[in-house]
């Protein structure tokens, strides 16, 4: 249920608003900023010695124009959209299946269990990245699709799991059993009762994983290194080597940006809230 | 059609037991409650028989054929939650077809029973509306119509009525008892509410503690409640008891207690004939001790006592007086309106002796034959 906040005196207001202000500030001028240079010349970055102006001087979109003609920048987006979509339908269809168990059904050793998943999560995954990288080549999977994907399900698994046991969890308990007297078998109310309900939680975690695997640099250096297959990022950080104009980086950052932005836009009306309601009294 | 049968169920959570030693036997198409105060076991005992929850001992028979070991889904009976359990992403018509698809009716045969189901319980222009866009009422008919359109041999209702208001619950139990009359269906109902249970089913099981205190017919469990905590659940205001001995003086048996010696009439003075001489628990309703100044209306077995008024609570068409006899005792008894008792005055009244109930202190037990 909405209900309407009291009327605020108008000290009040402006206390809020000063602060709503203030963070939209932080979220929004390093964003501005990187949009900014991505449509700047060289010439309003390297100004020699005089300041930096605020708004982009002889705006421009050469940089842009320069990453839509290279055909590696294509092949770039498509291997990362690739790897994303791919990690995010791998990681829930191993992640949902499980946090249903666990969330649902007395698992002998369920905490052990639950520890053992966050665990690889528990180091910094430069440090974890070497043994992985290690184990995966003595399976040839570096250099590969399907090793990226599941190197990023590893990372991506005990997120999913973990908010997946919450998202069932708030799922009444009387639904399901009531489909059980009903006939409905074990596999009938996973997929026609608890799965529309946690839709809101399993879009949460889409857009997570989506986003985990986008961005996601230190696992993809290690298992794709230079060769064939690249991301979005390696392709940023290659850019980076060669040391190119900083307006270049930029529209990369923008570009890394965007998609992500758009699938959690285009996952938000899934996000809804209350869809338990009326169930159980 | 099928009857329900359970036979010496045992049933512990953690090692507590919570049912213990019960059998009870449903008729194919009898409406029987399950009446007990709140935690005695009567969810258990439907969870049980669903199937929901496993039976520790003792073996349950649906139709004759034992159910134990048959899972929840293949018991093809219909339960309604005390929560009523609504798929809230799905509308009314798809909540109440759910169970015919999971189990594969042909279409046409669907669309009839669902348009029979939503004409019985008054469903019509809410097809198309998710459970959280009707009132708590239409909800709990939503929950009745999908359990009935299964056509269940054997329908389970754990407290389907408890969240409803007075008026809504009256039309509730009218249309339940309709329903149940032109289905005809075996039903077995759970409630703590004993209007519910004595208006609408055809037998009570009272349960207290996991057990079966009696198992009869709504005026057998008034008129001649079995146990002494059937005697106190059963019946509003609650009966009085008094401590007595038993005993015969000249010509009539009756029981020796502080207020005065209560006679029993004829009828009972046979039935008690064993117990003479022990020390009991009597038990008077309210409704049977009455008041009138019209000392003609006195019949052979009634016992006239004298109380003083000390406290008065309103039911609407009648009062509540709370009195106190000899030796402190205390005394509940119903007056008229019109009647005119005044607090702090000796008031005489009659206890109606073909309405009285001994139990045996021990045992707990009607001491009667
Ligand atoms: N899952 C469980 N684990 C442990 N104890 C339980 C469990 N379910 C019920 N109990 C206990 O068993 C007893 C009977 O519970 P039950 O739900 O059958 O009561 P009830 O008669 O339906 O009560 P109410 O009228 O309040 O619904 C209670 O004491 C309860 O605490
Ligand atoms: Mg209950």
């Amino acid at each position: 249920m909405k209900t309407r906040l009291p009327p605020m005196s108008s000290a009040q207001r402006t206390i809020w608003l000063i602060g709503i202000a203030g963070v939209l500030f932080f979220i929004l001028a390093p964003l501005y900023l990187l949009v900014k240079y991505s449509i700047s010349d060289s010439a309003s970055i390297n100004t020699g010695g005089a300041p930096v102006p605020f708004w982009p001087y002889h705006p421009t979109l050469i940089n842009y124009w320069y990453l839509f003609t290279d055909s590696q920048f294509y092949k770039v987006i498509c291997s990362s959209l690739f790897i994303a979509l791919g990690t995010v339908v791998v990681s829930m269809m191993l992640g949902i299946p499980a946090a249903y168990v666990l969330g649902r059904y007395e698992v002998p050793g369920r905490k052990t269990l639950m520890l053992g998943l966050i665990s690889v999560r528990l180091f910094p995954d430069i440090s974890s990245v070497v043994p992985v990288t290690e184990f995966f080549i003595r399976f040839d999977a570096q250099n590969t699709y399907w090793g990226i994907v599941l190197a990023h399900t590893l990372l991506a698994l005990p997120y999913v799991i973990f908010i997946g046991i919450g998202s069932f969890e708030s799922i009444p308990r009387d639904l399901e059993q009531q489909a059980r007297v009903m006939g409905a078998s074990r596999f009938q109310i996973f997929r026609r009762i608890l799965l529309p309900l946690s839709v809101p939680g399993l879009v949460a975690i889409a857009i997570y994983t989506f986003l985990l695997s986008w961005d996601e640099f230190v696992f993809a250096y290690f298992l794709l290194g230079l060769g064939k297959i690249s991301t979005l990022t390696l392709y940023l950080k290659q850019k980076m080597t060669y040391a190119p104009p900083q307006n270049l980086l930029a529209t990369i950052s923008v570009c890394l940006s965007l998609p992500v932005i758009l699938f959690a836009m285009l996952m938000q009306k899934y996000m809804t809230a209350g869809i338990t309601q009326g169930s159980v009294k | 059609m099928a009857d329900v049968a359970l036979s010496h169920i045992y049933k512990s959570y953690d090692g507590n037991p919570v049912i213990a030693d019960l059998s009870l036997t449903v008729k194919s198409g009898e409406f029987v409650t399950l009446l007990g105060p709140s935690g005695c076991g009567k969810s258990t005992m439907l969870r049980m028989i669903a199937g929901l929850e496993s039976i520790d001992k003792g073996d349950l028979y649906i139709a004759g054929r034992r159910y134990n070991d048959i899972p929840a889904q293949k018991r093809r009976l219909a339960m309604v939650f005390q929560s009523y359990a609504l798929f809230p992403h799905m509308s009314v018509r798809e909540n109440i077809l759910f169970g015919l698809k999971i189990n594969k009716v042909a279409p046409a045969l669907m669309e009839e029973k669902f348009t029979w189901a939503i004409a019985l319980f008054g469903l019509t222009g809410l097809e198309r509306r998710l459970p959280k866009e009707i009132s708590g009422g239409q909800r709990q008919r939503v929950a009745l119509a999908r359990a009935l359109v299964l056509d269940p041999d054997v329908l389970l209702l754990d407290e389907p009525l408890s969240n409803l208001d007075a008026a809504l619950r009256e039309s509730a139990m009218e249309e339940l008892k309709r329903v149940h009359r032109s289905v005809g269906k075996t039903i077995i109902y759970v409630t703590h509410n004993q209007v519910e249970a004595m208006s609408m089913s055809g037998r009570i099981a009272v349960l207290a503690g996991g057990n079966l205190e009696q198992f009869a017919a709504p005026q057998a469990v008034y008129d001649d409640p079995q146990t002494l905590f059937t005697a106190g659940f059963i019946g509003s205001p609650p009966m009085n008891f008094l401590t007595g001995l038993l005993q015969t003086r000249g010509t009539e048996t009756g029981i020796a207690t502080e207020v005065g010696f209560i006679i029993l009439d004829k009828e009972r003075q046979v039935r008690c004939v064993a117990s003479l001489g022990k020390k009991v628990i009597v038990g008077i309703r309210p409704q049977n001790i009455s008041y009138t100044d019209h000392f003609s209306a006195r019949r052979v077995s009634d016992t006239s006592i004298t109380l003083k008024a000390e406290l008065f609570e309103t039911l609407g068409d009648r009062n509540l007086v709370v009195a106190r006899g000899a030796g402190d005792t205390v005394l509940r008894f119903l007056m008229k309106q019109d009647d005119d008792i005044l607090p702090d005055r000796q008031v005489g009244v009659f206890i109606d002796g073909r309405k009285i109930h001994v139990f045996d202190p021990d045992t707990r037990k009607s001491i009667f034959k």
